[in-house]
């Protein structure tokens, strides 16, 4: 038996919207800790990783493990019919072949029931090593997409590089190149506008914007968002979403050199 | 060709062996091609109106030069690293089939004639294919070509089939890519088909996984390879009456080919003369390959404009500007393939619910170690099992 109240269902929602592009079917894997989703794009360059805290409920029964194979699309529909100030209510059987939502409205006067039919999904799970990160940079997320966006009308892919001043994005295409750089700036009276750069080592990597520009769906979850980056790993682009958990994404780099010994 | 009723055979029995996948999704892995096939193919289909096909000026045919050129340069553009592997000297058991497919060819020959003199536009079509024949320069002109584009070839010792898979299996290839079905009997780990099918048909990628056939089939490698014998496959005959159900059947049972010759009724199959399936077998299980450790390594490279234009457009009579077009673009693809993959970075543990894959022996294993037992004493050797297993020794 499962059965999660989750007051500020729009966040749901909003994880929804931020995912279900980039992946199509995933399980949701529920257990007393929280509830959680890793998936892979299609392509297997991007993942993305999101847990909700048990927490972070105002009700969180989960009596066994269960993993949930969801088409997000179809999720992404029955959410849509939540309103947003709805509280959102997840409840399944174990060994049940469905899931059902239930959306409350906040003076309880109306109340719906969608139940999804899940779907059986052979999906592979990364281990993802815990890591110390040679460079760690916090900004607004909306100045990230912005620059997302500005840059990928230029070009297909950004060179993030981060120095002890700040972080330069660059990019160049047929017609043009631009470089966009961002420098450390503590605002005293708020918080959300900062930008801060912790560095153990100087970091460039290449990414592919198509996934940026995806990725960035989650901005209406968080005012910051972090990127975390080494040398030769996937980048990290993590927002949090309100006391209660985190969305992640995970990208591959582009290698530059053609030296690369694995097949 | 391959193995018969093979594709079937799994699709009904080990579903879970093959998966649609997409043809883009296979950016930044490198994959081994079998250059003869794909050669061969190109003569068949490309530019071709009945019996003519594309030529240059001194009347070469040079269908299959254009079609390495574009099908390369789509796979390039998706980001794939291909490697071409060509056919070495045949193995001896393959002059019989061999020699089957020169008769079937001198039959079209006479076919062609007959409908040429008949006019009939079809008939002309069909038999001019079936004459198709890659010739040394054919493969020489493809060779010249891949190097010029900067696209790795290797040579292989025999059969390219076999050196296709044991390039896979050294780890220097993700998968394997052909419409020959003999790549799994060779064990390639990932085998792809309808890679190179040209764009128009749509047809998806099919993945098959060779660890998955024999969990689906509930055979060993050993077991699969016998199977494929009793299938039919290209070095050996097969036994009259026995389709790939019965082989698959069969093999449950006896758990070997010995067995199964041991137990079969005689009266009601053939069992071909001097029946060489031993040494198909060996052919399967241990091909002449390259030794993993003397393996070059594969390097792409930039494609050499120059000569390619000259070899194109001067020699073969290509049209300049397609051709500048396709260098264009193999350049640019270079960029694609740079894109790392997640899997290169972070470990992959299989999902909870997948099983771990069964190590214990297989019911056939256990039947036929049983059935072997009892019928040891009463039956004397099966005629051609002797003889064959005879011939295999002197060799």
């Amino acid at each position: 038996m499962l059965e999660l109240r989750l007051v500020q269902g729009s966040l749901l929602k909003k994880v929804l919207d931020a995912i279900k592009d980039l992946v199509t079917d995933a399980n949701f894997d529920c257990s007393e800790s929280g509830f959680s989703l890793q998936a892979m794009d299609s392509s297997h360059v991007a993942l993305v990783a999101l847990l909700l805290r048990s927490d972070g409920f105002e009700h969180y029964r989960c009596d066994r493990n269960l993993s949930m194979g969801m088409n997000l699309t179809n999720m992404s529909k029955m959410l849509k019919c939540a309103g947003n100030d709805d509280i959102i209510t997840i409840k399944a059987d174990d060994g049940g072949d469905s899931v059902t939502f239930m959306f409350e409205s906040p003076s309880q006067d109306k109340v719906s029931d969608f139940e999804m039919k899940l779907m059986d999904i052979d999906s592979e799970h990364l281990g993802i090593p815990e890591t110390e990160y040679h460079a760690i940079v916090k900004m607004p997320s909306a100045e990230f997409a912005r620059i997302c966006r500005d840059l990928s009308t230029i070009g297909d892919t950004v060179v993030i590089s981060v120095s002890k001043d700040g972080v330069k994005f660059s990019t160049s295409g047929d017609i043009g190149s631009a470089n966009v750089v961002c420098r450390q700036n503590n605002s005293v009276d708020n918080k959300d506008n900062e930008t801060v750069i912790e560095m153990n080592e100087p970091v460039s990597l290449t990414f592919a914007l198509r996934y940026l520009n995806s990725f960035t769906k989650a901005t209406t979850l968080s005012n910051t968002v972090t990127l975390s980056m080494s040398k030769e790993l996937p980048v990290v682009v993590e927002y949090k979403i309100a006391e209660i958990g985190h969305i992640r994404f995970y990208l591959a780099p582009k290698i530059e050199d053609e030296e690369e010994t694995q097949a | 060709m391959g193995i018969k009723g093979l594709t079937k055979l799994l699709a009904d029995n080990a579903p879970s062996c093959m998966k649609e996948t997409k043809f883009e999704g296979y950016f930044g892995r490198k994959i081994a091609i079998d250059a003869s096939m794909s050669i061969y193919q190109f003569l068949i289909v490309v530019g071709r109106t009945g019996s003519d096909m594309l030529t240059n000026e001194a009347g070469d045919v040079t269908s299959h030069l254009q079609g390495m050129f574009t099908r390369t340069i789509r796979i390039l553009e998706a980001g794939i690293k291909p490697v071409y592997v060509f056919d070495g000297k045949p193995p001896d058991l393959k002059k019989e089939e061999l020699a089957k497919r020169y008769a079937r060819r001198d039959d079209a020959a006479q076919g062609l004639v007959e409908a040429v003199e008949a006019g009939d536009q079809v008939d002309i079509e069909k038999f001019s294919k079936r004459t198709v024949k890659v010739t040394k320069q054919h493969n020489e002109d493809c060779r010249k070509l891949l190097r010029l584009m900067g696209v790795p070839v290797v040579e292989a010792p025999s059969e390219a089939e076999a050196e296709c898979a044991a390039l896979c299996k050294a780890d220097k290839v993700f998968a394997v890519a052909s419409e020959d079905m003999d790549s799994l009997t060779f064990g390639s780990p990932v085998f792809l088909r309808h890679l190179m099918e040209p764009v128009a048909r749509k047809l998806p990628v099919m993945e098959f996984s060779t660890a998955k056939v024999l969990e689906g089939l509930e055979l060993t490698m050993d077991q699969f390879i016998d199977m494929c014998i009793l299938c039919g496959c290209d070095y050996c005959d097969s036994i009259k009456g026995i389709g790939p159900q019965s082989a698959l059947k069969l093999i449950r049972q006896h758990g070997s080919l010995e067995q199964i010759l041991e137990n079969l009724n005689k009266s009601k199959y053939q069992i071909p003369e001097n029946w060489n399936y031993k040494e198909a077998r060996r052919l399967f299980k241990e091909p002449l390959v390259t030794p993993a450790e003397e393996m070059p390594e594969l390097k792409w490279v930039a494609p050499d404009e120059e000569g390619l234009k000259k070899f194109l457009v001067d020699e073969n009579g290509f049209n300049l500007e397609r051709i500048s077009k396709g260098i264009e673009k193999i350049k640019s693809a270079k960029n694609k393939s740079s894109q790392g993959r997640l899997e290169s970075f972070f470990q992959l543990s299989a999902a909870p619910k997948r099983k771990e894959p069964d190590t214990k022996e297989t019911p056939a294993q256990k039947k036929a170690k049983g059935k072997a037992a009892e019928k040891a004493k009463g039956k004397p050797g099966a005629k051609p099992g002797p003889k064959a297993g005879g011939r295999t020794k002197m060799k």
